[in-house]
């Protein structure tokens, strides 16, 4: 039989030692997203001097940058809804759909001949649309997310098929066309470029400077805790799914800028493309912890692999077993990074 | 306690959950600026009732006064309106949000009513840690990096971040440590000087003589005593109104001539020890012997069983069954040296709840009905049909689908898959939980002639006559150790309680 | 197969798409089958225009997913319209093999005299074909091949190894009087065989012209995205060149749009399939783009042609068989503005 006083005696101890070594750890606060997002700029750095070496004259011009970015902007604003979204320990498997049937029923010929602001307006309103009914379905529904925008998935790539009837619908308004175009550019800088910039400033501000935000983590963190904390979780989560819609509106006013025109294969697989680059700039699938400036770097990753890859004049089979292993590796690199600043 | 009109008035409430009456008439009368103890066994409804004056859970019935005015707890947000705080035992933190962001969460300061203004809410929050004696924590440390201590004080600042008239504590010392506990004491006087009340509810009768001014005692559901002097009602008393049953249990009788004394121990347990969970235990486990642990939710007993059959790795101490030491943290090695486990959560750990019966019980066993990886369907159904008749579990069906299954029917297709096995030791953690009263004889004689049978059980229950009425030695734990081991013949609930409750503090 | 699975495999999961309903779509309907109606006269006269033995055809095709099947449905309608001896038996198209499998069985069991199957999968569609031709119904197997060769009567469709060639010897002469001239091709979904096929074409004819190199390669997956993104990285990773080609008009938008937008100039393009946007193009000259070469959707009224001329028992004019061949590979002609206007009403949109 133990003695209780003993016993006690050797717990103490134990425990002491315990809070003493978190509290030491806590001492340092952030530094795991630190390490995480400075581990994806190693890789981006990687890339960019395997760039330089592989492709010098190319990869390094100016002409490149503005290339790679505004590559990146579209799937850019897409990801950063989906952060907000993944964030919330949701997923929104319909953007890429959502991107499909914006750009597509903002470039018909009736909706063209409302000009540029019609273009926008449709865009955004059809994205927002959607959005409202994934939330609706999600909040108040009692759907899963998986489910509820599988389903949107299918029925906004169904509409927009029925839309053009498969048939690519060409832009013919000159404001829009020129947006896209190379005197556009401010300041060097593309106006696509310019747009996600501010998404991402704006996706970032939100995220971490406002209650909107803070309650995006809680609700993904702990939905019951969150709850009990006196947050709305369901209107909560309406808005999220909303916000991911708008940013799709917006990304399809994007493309429609960028191809100079609205097909029905638009956006094809951006749910997947969006998803990889928000979990490996480091936003938890699981929800709880969301980084907007991961996210972004997660897309520049990528961007700028498969700018590499076409520089080079790789082929597709190549560039696809890459893009896998380099997913693998960055993730592999974060955790590696990460246990080194827990120890 | 100068009469005055109670803060809070709480009577007849009732609240069923499906299948599950959690509380079935209570009342309770809180004054301001009182320390007003809850006291209960675990499922006496504590928890729900809190949840209730949270404004988490809506009552059935029932009416709830507060200051004077009878009120309606709608949502979480309408009871910290009134000033209703509550610190939850299971802690209720976002691990990814800083200590300022959760202390604020909900009720952030904002400018434009949307952006976060975060130095105010860092300020704020540093002054609560400073009243709280903890402002070594820095409050833009992430929570999930605070030890559950620490998150303890977050807890206690959260609810000081808002204007409180109540604060409600559940188990608030379970997680601290002696001098954490005098330090929560010193802010809970400094509370109740302000005329803040508290609800506190604790297992440690010690703690209740200490800071409580009344105790309030639940026993299934029911409001049993309340108002009762928190010093001096005799512990006697409190124990008895915890623990008085209106049902007898019928337990089987003890074999004759002792419990299998004589033969060798089937499973000994060497030192096992886990850190922050439990100190280093020993037992023996004959053929044909049920050894009982007693003790309090969260005083080792679930994670001992668990360590023994290896689904949790031990940092010290082994295992040995026949003699043999097991691979510590390998389910495999325990399973296949014949251990068997019917865990606590029964319908998230233990059983298939979509299939049949008979795959239930045949999962452990399924390479034996194999033959090139095809499985003979009619040889694994006759076993398995065999093993559940042997068990007489209703209905003799062994396709029905296990969901449509009683508590206690469900509960002997687990032991019926170890039988199947033919495992030498079962483990059994909280076996009748969910399980009638009426059905529980059954399954307790069931328990009893596996082990004439040969097998050897370790039981775990939170119920202490199960423990005292089935096993026939008990181990009584407390936080993590073991304090007394005892024939259980020797022993009663009263002095069971005793033990588990007070412990190092009475001689 | 002109253009890709990518799109029609979706379709599988959202069913079908009815009638149009965009005004470009009304436009479709409305203006041109008409005009093809004409086109596919002038391209392939038949031997036999007078009435004849009345002959029921069935005809299944993939769903109309986008504008090249659109126009082959069109191409094979209006020319049934037009023999009063032809009664035309449609399914709704279909890209789920098990339902264009269900579709061609009922057709069967209708015992129409002719069947034309353009399937959603050669092979998986294969067992069908055979099924048809055992109840004694000939098929005219368009576009994409049966697995057995016993599975279809006839076999008419598009050459895509013809195209490469094509587009490559157009390029070739074009590019004659110019040293170390440097060629771009932009390739179509690199997974399907056909993109490998008019590779192959493409390469073969470059090997005629030593002064010439193919210096980049990327495959899109003919869509107007992937057309944008591939060409701008292919204009950034090439500072110069002399032409380029792209397997796919529809993808081309897309290309064209990288080219405007790098404001480059100094090479021409061939496009291919003959999409209408880009005969627009090479008609209206002011773009890069010079040429198309041709996957005929107009092989569909030919189908009907054919399947015509089995029911009634008949060869077709022009040979000295009294049979019709077991097989017709078409002619991927290329569209130049020389000869655009001819080609133009065959634009698919």
């Amino acid at each position: 039989m133990t003695q209780p006083a003993t016993a006690a005696q050797q717990e103490a101890p134990t425990s002491a030692a315990k809070s003493a070594g978190e509290q030491e750890s806590s001492r340092r606060p952030g530094l795991r997203w630190d390490v995480r997002t400075l581990s994806l700029l190693g890789v981006l750095a990687v890339l960019v001097a395997v760039g330089g070496i592989t492709a010098p004259d190319q990869f390094l011009a100016t002409s490149n940058l503005q290339l790679v970015l505004t590559q990146a902007s579209v799937i850019g604003v897409v990801t950063v809804g989906m952060t907000f979204v993944i964030t919330s320990g949701g997923i929104d498997l319909s953007v890429g759909a959502m991107v499909a049937l914006a750009s597509v029923w903002a470039t018909t010929v009736a909706t063209q001949e409302f000009g540029f602001a019609g273009i926008l307006f449709t865009a955004v309103i059809v994205g927002v649309g959607c959005g409202l009914v994934n939330g609706l379905l999600i909040a108040y529904g009692r759907m899963v997310p998986f489910i509820a925008t599988l389903a949107m998935l299918a029925s906004a790539r169904g509409l927009a098929l029925q839309i053009t009837d498969g048939s690519t619908q060409v832009v013919t308004v000159p404001s829009v066309l020129d947006l896209g175009a190379r005197d556009a550019y401010i300041l060097g800088i593309p106006p696509l470029v310019l747009i996600f910039a501010a998404v991402t400033v704006i996706g970032w501000l939100l995220l971490n400077r406002t209650t909107f935000g803070r309650r995006t983590v809680a609700v993904g963190g702990n939905a019951e805790a969150a709850r009990l904390a006196g947050i709305d979780v369901r209107r909560q989560r309406l808005y999220l799914y909303l916000l991911s819609g708008l940013c799709c509106g917006i990304a399809a006013f994007m493309l429609i800028v960028l191809s100079g025109s609205g097909q029905n294969t638009n956006g094809n697989l951006y749910e997947l493309d969006a998803i990889a680059a928000a979990i490996i700039g480091g936003t938890l699938l699981s929800g709880g912890r969301g980084t907007i400036i991961g996210s972004v770097l997660g897309v520049l990753v990528f961007t700028t692999i498969t700018n590499i890859f076409a520089l080079n004049n790789l082929e597709t089979a190549v560039q696809q077993i890459a893009k896998g292993a380099i997913i693998v590796a960055a993730v592999l690199v974060q955790r590696r990074s990460m246990r080194g600043g827990d120890a | 306690m100068a009469p005055q009109p109670p803060l809070l008035t709480m009577s007849g409430i009732t609240k069923s959950f499906p299948g599950v009456r959690a509380l079935d008439g209570v009342d309770l009368e809180v004054q301001a600026g009182e320390v007003h103890c809850l006291l209960g066994q675990n499922g006496a409804g504590k928890s729900t009732l809190i949840k209730v004056l949270a404004g988490a859970h809506q009552p059935d019935s029932g009416e709830i006064t507060w200051r004077g005015e009878r009120v309606t707890l709608g949502s979480p947000v309408a009871a910290m309106r009134l000033g209703i705080a509550t610190i939850y035992q299971e802690l209720d933190l976002i691990e990814g949000l800083s200590v300022a962001e959760n202390v604020f969460l909900g009720h952030e300061p904002t400018s434009a009513g949307f952006v976060v203004r975060g130095s105010a809410a860092r300020t704020a929050t540093a002054e609560l840690l400073k009243r709280l004696g903890h402002s070594e924590i820095d409050p833009t440390t992430l929570v999930g990096e605070l030890s559950a201590a620490q998150q303890q004080i977050v807890s206690m600042a959260r609810a000081l971040s808002h204007e409180v008239r109540l604060i409600v504590m559940d188990e608030p010392s379970a997680a601290l440590d002696p001098e954490e506990v005098d330090n929560l004491f010193r802010i809970v006087g400094d509370l109740t000087a302000d005329g803040v009340a508290v609800i506190y509810i604790s297992h440690r009768l010690e703690e209740i003589r200490r800071i409580g001014d009344r105790v309030t005692v639940l026993k299934e559901g029911r409001s049993v005593a309340g108002g009762l002097p928190a010093e001096s009602t005799p512990t006697d008393e409190v124990v008895a109104l915890m623990t008085g049953r209106n049902v007898e249990y019928v337990f089987p009788e003890r074999p004759k001539g002792g419990f299998a004394e004589g033969r060798e121990p089937v499973l000994k347990v060497e030192g096992l020890t886990r850190r922050g969970e439990f100190a280093p235990v020993d037992l023996e486990l004959r053929p044909g012997e049920i050894v009982g642990l007693a003790g309090l939710v969260g005083s080792g007993r679930s994670e001992i069983l668990e360590t023994i059959y290896g689904a949790r790795k031990p940092d010290g101490g082994r295992v040995l069954v026949d003699g043999t030491p097991l691979r510590p943290g390998s389910v495999r090695a325990a399973v296949r040296a014949g251990i068997g486990l019917a865990p606590e959560e029964r319908k998230a750990q233990g059983l298939l709840m979509l299939e049949s019966v008979s795959s239930n019980v045949s999962v452990s066993t399924l390479s034996r009905f194999a033959r090139a990886g095809w499985l003979d369907r009619r040889a694994e159904r006759a076993a398995a049909h065999q093993a559940v008749r042997e068990l007489s579990l209703r209905p003799d069906n062994p396709d029905a689908a296990i969901r449509t299954l009683s508590g206690g029917n469900q509960q002997k297709a687990v032991l019926a898959r170890w039988l199947l096995r033919g495992c030498k030791v079962l483990l059994l953690d909280e076996p009748t939980r969910g399980v009638d009263i009426g059905a529980r004889a059954e399954l307790y004689a069931v328990i009893r002639r596996l082990a004439d049978e040969g097998l050897a059980v370790l039981l775990v229950s939170s119920e202490v006559p199960e423990v005292l009425g089935l096993a026939d030695r008990v181990l009584v734990l407390r936080e993590g150790s073991v304090v007394h081991t005892a024939d259980a013949r020797e022993l009663d609930e009263h002095r069971v309680l005793d033990l588990v409750m007070e412990g190092s503090l009475t001689p | 197969m002109a253009r890709t699975p990518a799109t029609s495999r979706r379709s599988l999961l959202f069913g079908t798409a009815a009638v149009s309903a965009g005004a470009l779509l009304t436009a479709c309907t409305s203006n041109e089958p008409t005009n093809r109606e004409g086109a596919a006269d002038k391209a392939a006269p038949v031997a036999d225009d007078k009435p004849g033995k009345p002959v029921t055809i069935g005809f299944a095709g993939p769903q109309a997913d986008h504008g090249w099947l659109n126009a082959i449905n069109d191409n094979a309608k209006s020319r049934a319209k037009k023999y009063s001896d032809v009664t035309l038996e449609i399914t709704e198209g279909s890209n789920d093999t098990a339902q264009q499998i269900g579709q061609i069985q009922t057709l069967i069991n209708k015992k129409v005299d002719v069947l034309v199957i353009l399937p959603a999968d050669g092979k998986a569609l294969t067992q069908v074909g055979l099924q048809a031709m055992r109840a004694g119904i000939p098929v005219v197997n368009l576009d994409r091949v049966f697995a057995s060769q016993q599975a279809y009567r006839c076999w008419i469709g598009g050459d895509n190894y013809g195209m490469g060639l094509n587009a490559g010897h157009y390029i070739g002469e074009q590019l004659k009087g110019t040293k170390n001239a440097k060629v771009v091709e932009l390739a179509g979904l690199d997974n399907l065989e056909l993109t490998q096929q008019r590779t192959k074409g493409f390469n073969d004819a470059l090997k005629n012209y030593p002064n010439i190199k193919k210096v980049a390669r990327q495959a899109a997956d003919f869509t107007v995205e992937s057309g944008q993104a591939k060409m701008a990285q292919l204009l950034q990773a090439q500072s110069s060149f002399d032409a380029l080609w792209n397997h796919d008009d529809d993808q081309g938008v897309g290309a064209l749009r990288a080219i405007d937008q790098a404001g480059r100039d100094d090479f021409l393009m061939v496009g291919g399939a003959g999409a209408k946007s880009a005969m627009d193009a090479i008609k209206a000259g002011n773009s890069v783009l010079k040429a198309t070469v041709l996957y005929p959707p107009t092989m569909a009224a030919s189908a009907i042609d054919l399947a015509r001329a089995l029911g009634q028992g008949k060869g077709v004019g022009g040979l000295a068989e009294f049979e019709i061949p077991s097989s017709l590979t078409l002619y991927s002609a290329v569209v130049t503005k020389d000869n655009v206007d001819q080609y133009l009403p065959t634009g698919f949109i």
